[in-house]
């Protein structure tokens, strides 16, 4: 009870319990070691910002917490289970979901369907009830509808409206926000975003970043974030990790994290480089 | 394949005679299998399509063939030097007219398909086969042809082993065919091309490879080979049908899928490999001959099911 | 994948013809049945409600025993059963995207529950007969879908792990030996086939009720068509339920679906075994309608005639494949016979050099499988959506928005490059054009 208490008063939650563990996480492909050895450990209610160059290894984490890949070594535990080398639907019914750095909704389903694919953990899966629609299972189709559209409401009305538009017709910003709605279809504790708002203008930016706040004061989430935006994640993560060729090169609150040395070599040093 | 019943031996022979008489058959008619699995290899490794129209492609040449044979009037074998020309002229034809097709349905029934879906495009070959199968049963009829027998049965005997001249004349057609495709593509200009291609088509554009010719003629090259292929199963089964190419195919599909498809060492191995477990399946199984294209099958299901990448291909990084 | 962008005269042939066809279009767009356009009969619950007052009035037209009208009863049995095996497939190519190339085998297992569970004997490998318990029918149909189903199962297990192409092949390998299976061990009289006994008589208030008569078809017309309205109720049942929502979801793409929570081992088994039960049932009628089976009678071929059936009428749309399976099997039954028979007399006497007398050699039955592969090759290339593309239910309601058209059907076969030929497909059939929304598929780029 103490700590609960705790975890309310302080603003970056890091006297919060564990959520997510990340020990000596190692992914290899061939020869290519794209993770190397990274440590993370994520408490309740954060914010937690993974941000490095292009090809640090940061989706590839992701990419293994959600269980797409499994890892070459290393452990991940969520509140308190090791989920390292579980299926990804396994992964998702025991609260974690994400959304992808591409914008991955399914084109030929409307935006309806997609968001119900994403509670398709919570509905009876069987066949008979499918087939014979018996009462209970229609009750759960319907009550997942009802959901499915509280979850749209999230980004306002607007949403709503478009329910039955085919997901490939909306725009750029939409499509982003159909993905959440779906990936909150689970009832997920944690939620990993990647670069939610890449591809956006300033205003959709300020929009983004306003409703991940939201995300998680009104769905008492612990989000997980890789962004590119420096001002996104400077302005909204409680901690934030860097990653460099795989390996983590800094970690701590966002104003350590501006004036550490090897972050502003490893990171903006090259960038500038590159452009 | 119902097929082999003609190249049965009597069952007079010793045990270890029937044993190296069957690998005798084998090593014959993986040399076959081979030269078609390099078309499935060649195709598979360039755009990532099971081309399901090669063994029909085939099918062409020894349709074809049979049509020139009868059209020269020829029933039995001609003399020496007469039979050499024989030979090589409808080696030709049979190239020509495999290569031909196939570079055909490529251009009009895959290129539009490129960017389409993966299945798209092994759909249009599904349908590709099934058209190329047809018209060869509208023109020759439902039944086995057979072909003349134009080779003298001349060979050596050792022991109860029996070495036709034509099985080693086809097996000699078979490896020159295979050494020149692979002085081919690993020194000429094109040759580099298409393994570039392979590799990554967008990174060989963007290096000056003219992605279409190069496709192209991979169609052209892997068409020849089963154009060749085609002749020397008229010599040797010397049946000619238009559901060949479908069986033989399928055979060659797994050979290729053995040696690890794109690869064109692992096609020639796996051609072997399943020309000598069948011939030995026919042998040993009891009632072997039915059960042939069955334990092709398992074979098949097998490799895919417990190493896809085959005996000679390599494991292909799983892309997100 | 070469992903060079394919030159102009790469597509312009493809591109030709479907302008030539545009004409077609028009025409089709123009023809009005009592004031409305024929796309708008075959479309949402009015193709349901007209197909299905059309089929049960079909055997009620006044006839005698020998007409025409009964030949078409017993076609349309068969027409019933190939609806079925449409609809199998197109769970598992149309809804879940995975290319089955081996579905005869299923026809074949449920074929051969019908025949040996009402044969009354079954060989033993010594060649000595043992007398079999025999099953009624109506029992047979469950037993020879679960059967069936269970094969899916041994099937798809190992196999669906495989990349699409791969499993194509794998599942054409079975479907080659199942029947070579059949035809090789003497359990079921090998190569020589068996022959099931058909339905029993029913006895009814209204009287007796036999499904053999030859005089009169309707009953088992009436059976057949049951049979495959219940299996098409299951088919909108499942495609409308979680489940078909998965399949879908899986087809588009496999990553954002497990990322959602789909199980994708699970679903695709599930798909497999529906399709397969599905299949399985098909058979089982079939056999109980046309009796004498032989294992060499399973074609390849009729694997390739359901799935031509599923991509002529439009790759996961039910009204689509119900109206492929109808217009293929109605050819091949019906009217091929209508062709072929005459056709060959009217040369018997006539003189060698009389015009057209090539055609009394022609065998239209394989003329049938060259028009079966261009029909393939055609609608792939020209129109992948088919001829009546999976319009979705809400659209139908309510009118509102329009799908994707061009990239709905194969294109919904794997997400990778959507942007096939959304842009230049024409559509020929576009139900949207009907319904208030335009076709606003036709100017977008996927």
């Amino acid at each position: 009870m103490a700590q609960e208490q705790a975890t309310a008063n302080s603003p970056t939650h890091d006297q919060a319990p564990s959520l997510l563990q990340i020990n000596g996480l190692v992914q290899r492909f061939g020869g290519l070691t794209a993770v190397d050895g990274v440590d993370l450990d994520i408490r309740k209610g954060q914010i937690y910002s993974v941000i490095g160059p292009n090809g640090a290894g940061k989706t590839t984490v992701f990419n293994v917490i959600t269980g797409i890949y499994k890892p070459s070594a290393g452990q991940i535990l969520f509140d308190g289970t090791q989920v390292a080398g579980m299926k990804p639907d396994q992964i998702v019914r025991r609260g974690i979901t994400r959304t992808f750095q591409n914008i991955r909704l399914f084109n030929n389903m409307t935006v309806l369907e997609n968001v119900l694919v994403g509670q398709h953990t919570r509905l009876p899966g069987d066949v008979v009830s499918a087939l014979f629609r018996l009462p209970n299972y229609r009750r759960a189709e319907r009550r997942a509808e009802q959901r499915a559209i509280e979850l749209l409401g999230f980004f306002g009305q607007g949403m709503i409206e478009r329910k039955d538009e085919y997901a490939a017709n909306l725009s750029y910003a939409e499509r982003r926000r159909v993905e959440i709605a779906r990936a909150l279809g689970s009832s997920p504790k944690l939620m990993l975003l990647d670069e939610p708002t890449a591809g956006m203008n300033d205003a959709e930016t300020a929009d983004a970043v306003q409703y991940i706040q939201r995300l998680r004061r009104e769905f008492n989430l612990t989000i997980l974030l890789i962004e590119h935006k420096l001002q996104v994640t400077m302005g909204i993560s409680d901690r934030i990790a860097v990653l460099d060729y795989g390996k983590k090169i800094a970690e701590g609150v966002p104003a350590e994290i501006q004036r550490n040395e090897r972050v502003i070599e490893a990171y903006l040093g090259r960038k500038a480089a590159v452009e | 394949m119902l097929t082999l019943a003609t190249v049965m031996i009597p069952a007079s022979a010793s045990p270890v005679g029937i044993f190296f008489q069957q690998l005798e058959i084998g090593i014959t008619l993986g040399a076959m299998y081979a030269l078609v699995a390099l078309g499935y290899t060649l195709v598979y490794g360039i755009i990532e399509l099971i081309n399901f129209a090669h063994g029909d492609i085939f099918m062409w040449s020894t349709v074809v063939t049979l049509a020139v044979i009868q059209a020269m009037g020829i029933t039995a074998s001609p003399g020496p030097v007469k039979l050499i020309g024989l030979l090589i002229l409808l080696l030709a034809i049979g190239m020509l007219v495999s290569a031909t097709l196939n570079y055909t349905i490529e251009r009009f029934f895959y290129k539009p398909l490129r960017k389409a879906p993966r299945l798209a495009p092994l759909i249009a070959a599904i349908g590709a086969s099934f058209i190329l199968e047809t018209i060869a049963q509208l023109w020759r009829g439902s039944s086995f042809v057979a072909f003349p027998s134009i080779f003298p049965s001349v060979g050596i005997t050792f022991g109860s082993v029996r070495v036709n001249l034509l099985d080693v004349v086809i097996v000699i057609v078979a490896v020159v065919l295979m050494y020149g495709l692979e002085r081919f593509i690993r020194l000429t200009r094109m040759g580099k091309a298409m393994r570039a291609t392979a590799q990554d088509p967008e990174a060989a554009a963007l290096m000056g490879v003219n992605i279409n010719r190069t496709i192209s003629m991979t169609f052209i090259i892997g068409g020849a080979l089963a154009g060749a292929a085609g002749v020397l199963y008229n010599l040797y089964i010397a049946q000619v049908w238009f559901f060949t190419g479908f069986q033989l195919g399928l055979i060659a599909f797994t050979a290729a899928v053995l040696g690890g498809i794109g690869n064109i060492y692992g096609a020639v191995l796996g051609g072997f490999v399943i020309g000598l477990i069948e011939a030995l399946t026919i042998q040993y199984v009891p009632g072997g001959f039915a059960w042939a294209d069955a334990v092709v099958f398992a074979i098949l299901v097998l490799i895919l099911v417990f190493k896809p990448s085959g005996l000679l291909g390599q494991q292909i990084p799983n892309k997100v | 994948m070469a992903t060079q962008t394919p030159s102009k005269a790469a597509s312009s042939w493809t591109a030709g013809i479907r302008r030539g066809t545009d004409g077609i279009r028009r025409w089709l767009n123009e023809t009005m049945l009592a004031g409305r356009p024929l796309i708008w009969y075959v479309t949402g619950w009015r193709f349901a409600v007209i197909a299905l007052v059309v089929a049960i009035l079909l055997p009620l037209v006044p006839t005698s025993a020998y007409s025409d009208i009964q030949s078409l009863l017993v076609a349309m049995i068969s027409v019933f059963v190939y609806i079925m095996l449409a609809l199998g497939l197109n769970i598992v190519v149309g809804y879940a995207g995975l290319l089955d190339l081996g579905y005869v085998a299923f026809f074949v297992i449920g074929s051969y529950t019908m025949a040996a569970g009402t044969y009354g004997s079954i060989n033993d490998f010594a060649g000595k007969l043992h007398d079999l318990p025999t099953l009624p029918f109506i029992l047979l149909i469950p037993i020879g879908a679960f059967i069936a189903g269970i094969f899916g199962i041994l099937l798809g297990a190992p196999t669906l792990r495989l990349r699409g192409d791969y499993l194509a092949i794998v599942t054409l390998g079975f479907g080659e030996i199942v029947p070579v299976v059949f035809a090789n061990i003497p359990i079921f009289f090998g190569q020589t086939g068996i022959s099931a006994t058909q339905p029993a008589p029913i006895t009814t208030p209204v009287g007796i009720i036999s499904f053999t008569d030859p005089f009169n078809h309707a009953p088992f017309y009436y059976l057949a068509l049951a049979v495959a309205v219940l299996v098409t109720l299951g088919c909108y049942a499942l495609r409308s339920s979680s489940i078909g929502r998965a399949w879908v979801a899986i087809r588009e793409d496999e990553t954002a679906a497990e990322a959602s929570g789909v199980n994708l081992t699970r679903t695709k088994l599930l798909a497999f075994a529906l399709g397969a039960f599905v299949g399985g049932i098909g058979g089982v009628i079939n056999t109980a309608a046309f009796p004498s089976i032989t294992p060499l009678g399973f074609s390849f071929a009729i694997s390739i005639t359901v799935l031509i059936m599923v991509v002529l009428g439009g790759i996961g749309s039910i009204p689509g494949v119900i109206i492929g399976a109808l217009v293929l099997r109605l050819f091949d039954v019906f009217l091929l016979q209508r062709i072929n028979d005459p056709v060959h007399q009217s040369f018997l006497v006539a003189p060698v050099n009389a015009p057209l007398h090539v055609l009394a050699n022609v065998d239209f039955n394989t003329l049938k499988l060259l028009i079966y592969g261009i029909v393939l090759v055609a609608m792939i290339l020209l129109r992948p959506q088919g001829l009546i593309p999976d319009a979705r239910r809400r659209r139908e309601l309510k009118g509102v928005g329009a799908a994707p058209e061009g990239v709905s059907a194969v294109g919904a076969f794997e997400q990778e490059e959507a942007g096939m030929s959304a842009a230049t497909t024409a559509d020929v059939l576009d139900p949207s054009e009907y319904t208030g929304a335009g076709s606003d598929a036709q100017g977008r780029e996927g």
